[in-house]
């Protein structure tokens, strides 16, 4: 399990960051750990940097974590939160330019195989080209 | 036979789509998991005039878009080659495991 | 510095802040996702209940403790950026004596800047910071907080025809022109807000 790149789905809702996690662990499998957070610290619709650190921790692993994200927002709170955690983590951390959902499912089917943090990436973000 | 004569060992095979639906999303993503389980070189393509394909690459496999009825086609090469193109054409012959 | 500055400052950037939610709501929904006011509204209100804790610090450990809570609590881009200008500020506020306050705003815009992947002229916060910036660095000794003030107002103006290439309004292409930015109209408060306070009305 451990020896496979990690997820983590960064919504500014909730509820599309918890169904696109299930569509990756119905489609893919238990193998690749997947985490998700979305909304602001109230619930409303936004991303939270707290969030975003406990769930890169709560599937961190050795070879790495692929972050989906969707809009604006999430992308400067997750390099915030990145940005927060130690910088032997930093390195083996990446934000995926790619559409959250289709990304996540990509990454995460690469990701099955053992493939390295480079090629998960390269995978989701190869989507829409 | 020596280890680069195995590296050589090619198989083929094909499979009808039963899946109303076609490759759909879920089954794509189940053939390129399995494909990437071996280690031989996997490729796929729908019929017999169309471009081979990366089985291993996620994207590749979605874009096949091969519908009901469809015959997928698989190449390997590699040590196991055949298991490869056995397993493939099993799965697609099992309807993907539903 | 005064003893009783951070105090000031945090009871004076949180008044603001509350009573201009609505507006930067206002302004947000007409080019954002509506959600600046209540996002500034979270993060001040957490720096105003952490102001003894953050008071008792030396000023820029103060700033950079105010800018951690705006990024652990605000839920939106703003966190991280109006995070990274207050720990800008002090990280470049130094130990002791009388801080340069434009060597503070510079390290704060630098951040800001890095933060956003942005520049000035693209509808941003950064339309009132780099002008306010400036204006501190040309302007005389007495003449700081009033330099700042109208640097703040002319910067807030401007964004109104600007085409934003920014954050969520961007989206929005032309439509975004004719529209204040609220980032830049919560800059603009903050502004105010510190100079008040400098010159004894808050």
């Amino acid at each position: 399990m451990s020896d496979c790149v990690s997820i983590v789905i960064v919504s500014h809702s909730a509820e599309v960051a918890k169904g696109a996690a299930d569509m990756v662990r119905e489609m893919v499998g238990d193998e690749v750990r997947v985490a998700h957070c979305g909304g602001n610290p109230e619930g409303g619709l936004g991303t939270n940097v707290p969030a975003i650190i406990e769930a890169i921790r709560s599937v961190y692993g050795p070879q790495g974590v692929a972050l989906l994200i969707d809009l604006g927002g999430a992308e400067t709170n997750s390099e915030m939160a990145i940005e927060m955690l130690p910088a032997e983590m930093q390195d083996r951390i990446v934000i995926c330019n790619a559409p959250i959902v289709e990304g996540a499912v990509m990454a995460a089917t690469e990701a099955a195989g053992g493939s390295s943090l480079a090629e998960v990436r390269a995978t989701a973000e190869e989507f829409l080209s | 036979m020596n280890d680069a004569a195995k590296d050589l060992t090619e198989a083929l095979g094909e499979a009808v789509i039963q899946d109303p639906t076609g490759l759909h999303a879920r089954p794509a993503v189940k053939l390129t998991k399995l494909a990437k389980a071996h280690q031989a070189a996997v490729e796929v393509r729908v019929g017999a005039e169309a471009d081979w394909v990366n089985a291993k690459s996620p994207n590749a496999v979605m874009k096949l878009k091969a519908g009901h009825g469809a015959t997928l086609r698989f190449r390997a090469s590699g040590s196991d080659a055949a298991a490869a193109v056995a397993a493939l054409v099993a799965l697609v012959e099992r309807d993907f495991d539903g | 510095m005064a003893p009783d500055l951070l105090p000031r400052l945090i009871a004076a950037t949180a008044a603001t802040i509350a009573a201009h939610t609505e507006e930067l709501t206002t302004l947000d929904q007409a080019i954002g996702d509506g959600d600046h006011g209540v996002n500034m509204k979270r993060g001040f209100d957490a720096i105003a209940a952490a102001a003894e804790e953050i008071g008792a610090q030396p000023l820029g450990g103060a700033l950079q403790k105010a800018g951690m809570t705006l990024v652990m609590n605000v839920g939106g881009a703003s966190g991280p950026l109006y995070g990274s200008l207050l720990m800008g500020l002090g990280k470049a506020a130094g130990q002791d004596g009388d801080p340069d306050i434009a060597a503070m705003l510079a390290e704060g815009v630098a951040a800001v800047k890095k933060r956003g992947k942005s520049e000035a002229g693209e509808k941003t916060m950064l339309d009132v910071l780099v002008p306010v910036l400036e204006a501190l660095r040309a302007a005389e000794p007495g003449g700081l907080t009033a330099a700042a003030r109208a640097a703040a107002d002319r910067g807030l103006a401007a964004t109104e025809d600007m085409l934003a290439t920014k954050g969520r309004a961007s989206f929005l292409g032309e439509r975004s022109v004719g529209h204040l930015d609220p980032g830049a109209r919560s800059s603009a408060l903050l502004v105010h807000a510190v100079c008040d306070v400098i010159e004894g009305k808050a």
